[in-house]
C-alpha cells in the first residue's frame, strides 16, 4: 500500500533546493505558486474552511477518495512521482535538500555530466506525456486526452501553471535552448523508437502512456509536443525567455556551477523534483476541492 | 529485594515510564479515516449517475464570466467561474449516493433556494436537489459574496438536475 496522502501532504518541503528553484522562476508567473504543504493547511487555504469540525469531514472524504484506486488521483502522483525519481545521485540530492544550501556542489559536480541533448528532448517529451496522463487521471478525462489538455493550458494556474513554466524554463530552454520545441521534435524523430526505448524515464511509465506499443508511444508524445507547442511558444515569446535569462534566474540556486547553461541544468535536474514537489499540490489541490463539495 | 534496590528499582520504571510517555506520538487525526479506506475501492457508490450527465446543468457562461469544467468523474462534476481570468467561485454537482452522510446536514435547514433546502457553511452555499443531487457554489475570492453564491445558484437547471434518475 502506497503512503497516506495526508503524510505525503505533511511531508511536503517549506525550504529545499526545489523551493528555491521554484521561487527563483516566480517572476516568470508572478503570484501563481505558494508552497501549500500541510494536509490541514492545504484543506484550510483551498477550501477557505476554517470550522474545525468541517476539516475534518472534508479530510477524512479526501483521503478515501486518494485511497479510492478508481478516482485517479494516486495514479496520478504516482506518475509525478516516479518520472521526478529517475534522476540519478539522489541520495546526495536530498543531502542537499536538507541541508537546504548549495554548499558542497563543488563537489558533488564531479560526478555528474549533462546529458546528451537527443536524451534531453527525451526527457522532455515524457516529462510533458506525464503532464498530460496525469492531468486526465486526476480530472477524469477519458481517452489520450491531448486535446482538453492543450484547451485547459489557457485556464493553468497556480502550482499546474509552475510546474509548466519550470518544465518549459529548466527541461527546455536550459539544456535545447529556447527553440526547444523544434529541436525536441525533430530529435524525437531521430533517436526514434529506439532512443525512446531506452530512455530511463519512460521505462518508468511507459505503462501508463497510451498507445500500446513503443512505436504508438512515440507517435503519442509526438502529438503531446506538437499539441502544446502553439501555447510553449507563445509563452516563451510572451515571457521573452532565453538561454541567458533563465540561466541568470538559475544561477543564485545552484551556486558554484558556473553559468554555463547545460551544466546548471543537469544541477537542477539531479538535486530537485519539482515535477513531484508541485505535483503532489496538484493532487491534494484537486483531491481536497471535490472532497468540499461531497461533504 | 533491599529497600535501595527497590527505590532504584521504581525510579527506573518510572524514568522509563516518563521516556516512553514522552516518545509516543499522538496518533494523527487523519488514522482512523486512513485505515477505515486503505486499498478500498468504495468511496463511490455503483449507483452513482454518471458525472458527465450534469455538466449540461451547470450554469451558462457569458457576461464576463467563463465557466471552466475542472472535474468530471462518476456521481461528480465540478467547473470554476472565471472573471477576466481569474477563478472566484468553484461549482459542482454531487450524487449523494456515494456519501449519504452529505445529506444529514440538509434536514436543519431552515432556507429554500428555489424550493430545494439551502445549507451555508462558511464560503459556500449548497442545495439539496431531488433529495439526492447537492448542487454547491463555493467562493474562492473574496469578491464572490454571499449574495452572489445565492444568485449563482439559481442560474443551475435545479429543475432538471432534480429528475435525474439513475
Amino acid at each position: 500500500m502506497s503512503q497516506a496522502i495526508y503524510q505525503i501532504v505533511d511531508k511536503l518541503p517549506e525550504k529545499n533546493l526545489t523551493t528555491r528553484m521554484l521561487g527563483a522562476l516566480d517572476s516568470i508567473v508572478p503570484g501563481e505558486w505558494k508552497n501549500i504543504v500541510g494536509f490541514e493547511n492545504t484543506i484550510k487555504l483551498v477550501t477557505g474552511a476554517k470550522d474545525q469540525a468541517r476539516i475534518q469531514k472534508i479530510g477524512e472524504r479526501a483521503i478515501a477518495l486518494y485511497n479510492d484506486k478508481t478516482q485517479g488521483y494516486q495514479t496520478g502522483l504516482w506518475l509525478y512521482q516516479t518520472v521526478d525519481s529517475v534522476q540519478g545521485l539522489g541520495g546526495m540530492a536530498s543531502f542537499l535538500n536538507k541541508i537546504g544550501s548549495s554548499v558542497g556542489f563543488l563537489s558533488f559536480l564531479q560526478s555528474i555530466t549533462p546529458s546528451p541533448e537527443t536524451t534531453q528532448a527525451v526527457d522532455f517529451g515524457v516529462k510533458l506525456v506525464t503532464e498530460i496522463v496525469a492531468f486526465c487521471k486526476i480530472n477524469g478525462i477519458p481517452g489520450d486526452g491531448i486535446g482538453d489538455f492543450v484547451e485547459s493550458l489557457a485556464d493553468c494556474r497556480h502550482e499546474a501553471l509552475m510546474r509548466m513554466a519550470a518544465l518549459i524554463c529548466v527541461d527546455g530552454v536550459l539544456p535545447l535552448g529556447p527553440h526547444f520545441m523544434d529541436k525536441a521534435l525533430s530529435m524525437l524523430d531521430s533517436s526514434g523508437v529506439s532512443g525512446l526505448a531506452q530512455n530511463k524515464a519512460f521505462g518508468k511509465i511507459s505503462s501508463m502512456i497510451p498507445g500500446g506499443s513503443t512505436e504508438k508511444q512515440l507517435g503519442y508524445i509526438k502529438e503531446g509536443v506538437t499539441g502544446v507547442q502553439g501555447w510553449m511558444k507563445s509563452f516563451v515569446d510572451t515571457k521573452q525567455l532565453t538561454t541567458e535569462s533563465v540561466t541568470e534566474k538559475l544561477r543564485g540556486v545552484v551556486s558554484n556551477v558556473g553559468s554555463k547553461a547545460d551544466w546548471i541544468a543537469a544541477a537542477v535536474d539531479v538535486s530537485t523534483n519539482y515535477f513531484e514537489h508541485t505535483g503532489t499540490q496538484t493532487v491534494a489541490r484537486s483531491l481536497i476541492s471535490r472532497a468540499a463539495a461531497e461533504v | 529485594m533491599t529497600v535501595v534496590k527497590r527505590i532504584s528499582f521504581s525510579a527506573t520504571l518510572i524514568g522509563l515510564l516518563l521516556v516512553s510517555a514522552g516518545c509516543r506520538q499522538e496518533p494523527s487525526r487523519w488514522e482512523a479515516a486512513q485505515k477505515a479506506t486503505e486499498g478500498k475501492k468504495t468511496s463511490v457508490s455503483q449507483d452513482a449517475v454518471d458525472g458527465s450527465i450534469f455538466n449540461q446543468f451547470f450554469p451558462p457562461q457569458g457576461d464576463g464570466y467563463d465557466i471552466v469544467f475542472k472535474q468530471e468523474k462518476s456521481g461528480f462534476a465540478q467547473a470554476a467561474l472565471e472573471q477576466n481570468g481569474k477563478e472566484i467561485a468553484v461549482f459542482s454537482v454531487f450524487d449523494t449516493a456515494s456519501d449519504p452522510d452529505a445529506k444529514t446536514k440538509f434536514a436543519e435547514s431552515t432556507e429554500q433556494v428555489d424550493g430545494y433546502p439551502v445549507v451555508i457553511e462558511e464560503k459556500s452555499l449548497s442545495a439539496l436537489v431531488g433529495d439526492r443531487y447537492q448542487v454547491q457554489v463555493r467562493s474562492t475570492d473574496p469578491a464572490f459574496g454571499k449574495s452572489m453564491r445565492a444568485e449563482w445558484l439559481t442560474k443551475f437547471n435545479l429543475k432538471r438536475i432534480a429528475e435525474i434518475e439513475n
